[in-house]
């Protein structure tokens, strides 16, 4: 805007700003303060923001055949120690990892040769596999569920780390964000790579790999951020088998189950899903708002 | 270029420069490394749609032996059901209220932080914040904070019920109507609505989610919009007479930031046809098949009670939409919005 707004507009600007910004955080103030209170507290509306913290007692283990001495704790504790001990949420982060780190690796290994290629080198067929890439860009792997759900299970894939993975393998917007990144590197490069002896391929992972770290950086918290926080591929292709359960899996199976009383233990549960991903935002804010609109790069 | 293979060194494998030229060598490399791409589009992304096509025209499931050609019956059930009626019309429901409304507020939003003096980080900060969160975690929490008796929603209404002033504003009786005929005053004697589980307004619910989740995403874009406007424009506008602030966003600013636009509509509008984490969670689609939105359908027609073949028509129609969409938005990148 032009010119200095008046102390007036200033304070009215502030004031539709902090209303929004008012509902934006009150499900976060909900989940973080529930996670802090005891069943009671929640149910009545009462405590303020983290509750009382009254020492109360854990019937869940008074049922094991503890004392209750032994089994009083407070509202906090509670809540963080049932959100691990009624459910594995330990394996279920650990698959969170394990997922989100695959694919992104594969998604690479995939991606990168193929950008390099397509940027830098001649060969028949190139404009082919970019109109290739450029029609593959049309359609949203979740779109394609469906069918991709009845090849896996043909192939009895359900069910495992393969079908989790399988689908994301291959990323056409990466390797569209790469080329364009690629195209940027000057031949010099590649041909003084090339003079030195190096095969083409070592010059894509030691030449070509080296100078796009930003794009790749981006990239990385683009695809970590939309599997992390992925629900509907998971809940396809895995049916039951816990073990193999992501984050947000776990949390919905927590909440099938949940009476009022669980709502603490369930909240913290997703306040400790939902955190890493905050906690690493809240820290490296610019890198993640340019790798989450990456796609607005076009 | 042979003086590039002379300077190869001496134990440099020569077998295929020997037979080929240092371009052909880079053309089988180039296969090389195309192959897995290719490959993995072709089976993960091609394959599926047309899988998806063939499929929509029989009534196959799972784990039967055979299956029937049903012609476009599918087809023509998805546009006479009711059940699929009700399909469409809660998708374009909620593409059509939360494409535009995101949109405005991210707009908004974009332009009143742009416009502060101070605390535009901290605004962009908590904005973007439901962009990062698991979608399935935060709708689980708007539940609790929507569910009808202890929720946080109902229970602030229902306390200002108590307070005289607050009862008089909301209510509207300070503008002369029957404050017990008002929306507020039939919350205060009866309750106020169960949100979720209520058919009237469960999908206004979800749209509101909806929203909640996408906005600070197009803000974050407009944000970015915004820096590339020259500021010479507005003083170029002011000259030629736009004085208000209003004629200087139609003049410079909303033609300026039309890229940014068509590329904030698309991908949200994208998003909105996607729509399930929520649908699932808090509604399995209804009250009365009211969120009864596409990926939810398809999910629960063709996953659950595999009906394969009708899932494969809802992913076609599916597919259909949001390919035109790109297309569009393709075709108008490619006019530039700009000075359109």
């Amino acid at each position: 805007m032009i010119g200095r707004s008046s102390p007036f507009f200033e304070a009215a600007k502030h004031a539709v700003l902090v209303i929004g910004a008012l509902i934006v955080i009150l499900p976060f103030y909900v989940m973080l303060s529930y996670s802090l209170k005891s069943p009671q507290e929640i149910e009545t509306n009462t405590g303020g923001f983290i509750g009382a913290q009254a020492p109360m007692v854990n019937e869940y283990c008074v049922k094991l055949g503890n004392t209750r001495e032994d089994c009083t704790e407070t509202p906090v504790v509670f809540n963080y120690t049932q959100a691990f001990k009624q459910a594995p949420l330990l394996r279920y982060l650990l698959n969170g990892v394990i997922v989100t780190v695959s694919i992104f690796l594969i998604q690479v290994v995939v991606a990168l040769p193929c950008a390099y290629a397509l940027a830098k080198l001649k060969f028949w067929g190139r404009d082919a596999v970019f109109t290739m890439v450029l029609f593959c860009l049309l359609i949203p792997v979740h779109a394609i569920a469906l069918p991709l759900y009845i090849m896996l299970a043909k192939v009895g894939l359900t069910n495992t780390y393969a079908a989790l993975v399988i689908p994301w393998t291959i990323s056409v917007f990466g390797i569209f964000l790469m080329r364009q990144f690629f195209m940027t590197v000057p031949d010099d490069l590649i041909d003084a790579g090339r003079m030195d002896g190096m095969s083409e391929f070592a010059i894509v992972w030691r030449v070509m790999l080296p100078t796009a770290i930003p794009a790749l950086l981006a990239f990385a918290i683009f695809s970590v951020v939309a599997h992390w926080n992925d629900y509907f591929w998971p809940r396809v292709v895995i049916t039951g088998n816990r073990d193999l359960f992501t984050p947000p899996l776990g949390l919905r199976e927590f909440r099938g189950g949940a009476d009022g009383s669980d709502w603490g233990p369930m909240m913290a549960t997703a306040t400790i899903i939902v955190t890493p991903l905050i906690v690493a935002f809240l820290m490296a804010q610019r890198r993640f708002i340019e790798g989450i609109t990456l796609s607005g790069m076009k | 270029m042979p003086d590039v293979a002379a300077s190869l060194p001496a134990d440099f494998p020569t077998r295929h420069a020997v037979v080929d030229t240092p371009q052909g060598r880079q053309a089988r490399t180039a296969l090389y490394f195309v192959a897995p791409a290719v490959l993995l589009m072709l089976l993960i992304l091609i394959t599926p749609v047309i899988i998806a096509s063939v499929l929509s025209f029989s009534s196959y499931s799972l784990g039967s032996p055979g299956f029937e050609w049903i012609g476009a019956e599918n087809y023509e059930r998805m546009f006479t059901r009711s059940t699929y009626q009700k399909m469409l019309t809660a998708t374009l429901t909620y593409v059509l209220v939360v494409v535009p409304m995101s949109v405005i507020l991210g707009l908004g939003a974009a332009m009143m932080i742009n416009s502060l003096r101070r605390g535009r980080d901290i605004y962009k900060t908590i904005y973007f914040l439901p962009v990062m969160a698991a979608l399935l975690a935060t709708a689980i929490v708007w539940e609790f904070t929507l569910h009808p008796t202890i929720g946080l929603v109902n229970k602030t209404l229902a306390d200002g019920c108590e307070v005289g002033w607050l009862y008089v504003l909301l209510s509207g009786s300070w503008l002369g109507g029957d404050p017990a005929a008002s929306w507020f005053g039939h919350g205060c004697a009866d309750g106020f609505p169960l949100w979720l589980g209520n058919r009237n307004y469960a999908i206004w619910t979800i749209c509101f989610i909806g929203i909640w989740q996408a906005f600070g995403f197009n803000m974050v874009l407009y944000l970015a919009g915004l820096t590339s406007v020259p500021r010479e424009l507005y003083h170029a506008a002011e000259m030629d007479g736009a004085k208000s602030a209003w004629e200087r966003f139609r003049l410079v600013t909303w033609p300026m930031l039309g890229p940014t636009t068509v590329f904030v509509v698309t991908i949200t509008t994208i998003r909105s046809f996607q729509v399930f984490d929520t649908v699932e969670a808090l509604t399995q689609g209804g009250p009365s098949k009211s969120t009864y939105v596409m990926m939810y359908a398809i999910f629960e027609k063709a996953i659950r009670q595999n009906l394969i073949g009708m899932g494969a028509a809802i992913t076609v129609v599916f597919l259909f939409f949001v390919m035109v969409l790109t297309l569009v938005q393709r075709h108008l990148v490619e006019r530039r919005v700009h000075y359109s």
